[in-house]
């Protein structure tokens, strides 16, 4: 049991604050906790759900890509124009996976191979890609998406949006990748050192390249599913979209410096946002406002763990007897 | 290279060898830079007759200067290694809620620079602190008080606008002024750049900057106080940001809560254009200022040639990429120049 709460804590944690979420949620309105309304409102996080889940395994290497959003412009308006244009759905599904994809990659080559920082890579292709999407999309955007590329949306199984279903299969993906492939247990050990893993063999470039591209690809997902929920797409579709999924990403246990962090966390933590945002839609707090709790989070999620374990460094009266027990434990 | 050090001494030509390769990328950098507006300034005037006016110089170097302003502060957080995401949000942050309080109590009108140096410290130090202190890596702390700031601005706003007959008096009249020819804004701006320039090179503040951005580990073993350092610049930063986001105020009017969203884009690729490396420690603000002029100079002729306007943030984009690519090249001469004499010097 000990075990559990010390492998698990921190996803132990964010299930007791979805519990405490939840009930402040059911205190605002009696309708929050009707099972159909749940599932309703949890279709509104898939876009950002698979967004979170494509750069977890980036972060896990201990890069970053918030060029996402705007690679889901892309996707959505691409998806958009090829159902105007009368292409079936199975058709255009590869096409537009693949465009993503590879809008990915461009990412994951510049910094993989040609060393630049992921941050600035990702900033210019955050605008680049933006304004791909508003020159594929042109002033007014596309509207009149045939029925075919809707039935994401309008399809149940049971009480469950096929759309959520999607999401489940997504995590136990992620979650098999990461815990039980090599790709898996490359991207860790690339987040904890990328030198050492490449000199262990670890083909470090390759690998990166991959997470990218895999992003890449989750974000044209994502785009499918805004284009079947909105029935339209435009330049700007889930612009600023990065701070909710880094959010999901960071308060999901993943250290952002890389390394560590699991899926699960990852589902944990969209539930929980999802939660707190539903809850303050029902209290009618303006979505604007919204962006500061969210952030607060974001901050709160690595500050807060971080100025703990400060204070327990200046003031712990254990600090003298930390370093000597880890080299009694080895004797 | 090794066929002249044997007529040289052995122990200089190594050093000057590693020192001027990397000197000379690094001034081959800016020259570049210098270069390419010249470059897009011949091309625009050749594709429009428009471009090449003193009118237009004018409003190109017009609308450079609130953006070299924004930029001369993210130098500062660039030079150290980080960033300042939040920098639109500051901007709005202090163009609204200054605005406000100095609309309804006008005896604070001529103080308003002096509360936006205030608000920009406290905004800043926030920022400093979540970097240096909580070591949350820069790009996530300043995302999340981008967030919380400009959440801040609409909760405080409430859906409402500060109009431009709330604004003081002589900072709209500043916003139209014109001194010597230039917009006042132009000289409020090199002023700025100037002093930044200055206290970077002069104050043990600045040189502290320089000296953790190049290598923070060798810093701290110097004794320098690595935390000190980071908030110090982003304190600036924060008070740069707010004075800009005062002069955007009173260019624009009447302040809506999203005022300078999405600024810090057009920032981040003016420092980057400009020549700041990304890695932190090299790079001067003129070249920052340098950087604003080529992106203003850019979206001047793209307007002139009437290209859409969404083809801006592709080339904004491409640029900002195009600029880090350069920078790893010099990076790479640099370090190579480096270690070269490194080797050098042991062999010996």
């Amino acid at each position: 049991m000990r075990n559990v709460t010390r492998r698990y804590g921190w996803e132990l944690l964010l299930v007791v604050l979805i519990g405490l979420a939840g009930i402040w949620s059911s205190t605002l309105s009696p309708y929050f906790l009707d099972p159909v309304n749940l599932l309703s409102s949890a279709q509104f996080f898939v876009i950002f759900s698979l967004m979170a889940f494509g750069l977890f395994p980036i972060v896990v290497q201990g890069e970053i890509d918030i060029s996402l959003a705007s690679t889901l412009a892309v996707g959505s308006v691409l998806f958009g124009q090829l159902s105007v244009a009368g292409v079936p759905l199975v058709m255009a599904l590869p096409v537009v996976l693949g465009a993503c994809a590879i809008l990915g990659a461009v990412n994951g080559f510049l910094v993989a191979y040609a060393g630049l920082p992921s941050l600035a890579v990702t900033l210019g292709t955050l605008g680049a890609y933006r304004g791909l999407a508003y020159i594929l999309a042109g002033d007014v955007g596309v509207t009149g998406i045939t029925p075919d590329y809707l039935q994401l949306a309008s399809t149940w199984v049971g009480i469950v949006p096929l759309a959520v279903v999607m999401v489940l299969v997504v995590a136990v993906f992620f979650w098999l990748l990461m815990a039980r492939t090599a790709f898996g247990r490359y991207s860790y050990a690339i987040g904890n050192s990328a030198g050492a893993s490449l000199m262990a063999g670890v083909p470090v470039p390759r690998t990166r390249v991959l997470a990218y591209t895999l992003a890449g690809a989750m974000a044209g997902l994502a785009g499918l599913v805004w284009v079947s929920q909105y029935q339209s797409a435009r330049g700007d579709n889930a612009d600023g979209s990065i701070l909710f999924v880094l959010t999901a990403v960071v308060l999901g246990g993943v250290s952002i410096k890389g390394g560590s962090g699991r899926a699960l966390g990852v589902l944990l933590a969209i539930i929980l946002l999802g939660t707190i945002q539903t809850g303050m839609k029902l209290a009618n707090v303006p979505g604007t406002s919204q962006t500061l709790v969210i952030g607060a989070l974001l901050v709160g999620s690595i500050g807060i763990p971080r100025s703990i374990q400060l204070f327990r460094q200046k003031f712990g009266r254990n600090k003298p007897r930390a370093s000597v027990r880890p080299a009694a434990t080895v004797a | 290279m090794t066929s002249t050090s044997t007529d040289q001494p052995r122990k200089t030509l190594p050093a000057r060898l590693g020192l001027s390769g990397g000197a000379a990328a690094l001034k081959v950098r800016f020259i570049g830079v210098i270069v390419f507006l010249a470059l897009l300034g011949i091309a625009f005037s050749a594709l429009t007759p428009r471009f090449a006016t003193l009118d237009n110089g004018r409003s190109i170097l017009f609308t450079a200067a609130i953006l070299a302003v924004a930029a001369v502060g993210q130098a500062i957080v660039v030079l150290t290694g980080n960033l300042d995401l939040s920098v639109g949000a500051i901007m709005g942050m202090a163009a609204y809620v200054i605005y406000d309080i100095a609309g309804q109590n006008p005896v604070l009108q001529p103080y308003v620079v002096v509360l936006a140096i205030l608000l920009g410290a406290i905004l800043g130090a926030f920022n400093g602190f979540l970097v240096a202190v909580l070591q949350i890596p820069s790009i996530v702390a300043t995302l999340g008080t981008l967030s919380i700031y400009r959440g801040f601005v609409s909760f405080y706003a409430n859906a409402t606008e500060v109009t431009s007959g709330q604004l003081p008096p002589w900072m709209r009249m500043l916003a139209t002024a014109s001194w010597f020819g230039l917009p006042a804004y132009v000289w409020v701006a090199l002023a700025i750049v100037i002093t930044t320039a200055v206290a970077l090179r002069v104050l043990p503040w600045g040189r502290k900057i320089y000296a953790y951005g190049s290598n923070p580990k060798a810093a701290r073993f110097f004794g320098l106080n690595s935390t000190r350092i980071i908030i110090g610049a982003y304190v600036a930063a924060g008070i740069i940001a707010a004075i800009a986001g005062l002069l955007l105020g009173a260019q624009v009017g009447n302040i809506n809560s999203l005022l300078a969203s999405g600024f810090e884009m057009q920032v981040l690729a003016a420092v980057v254009i400009g020549g700041v490396s990304i890695w932190g420690g090299s790079g001067s603000v003129y070249g920052a200022a340098v950087g604003a002029i080529v992106l203003a100079t850019i979206n001047n002729g793209l307007v002139l040639l009437q290209v859409q306007e969404y083809y801006r943030l592709l080339i904004q984009g491409a640029a900002i990429v195009a600029a880090v690519a350069v920078d790893a090249l010099v990076q790479r001469r640099i370090h190579s120049a480096t270690t070269r004499r490194r080797i050098m010097e042991v062999v010996e």
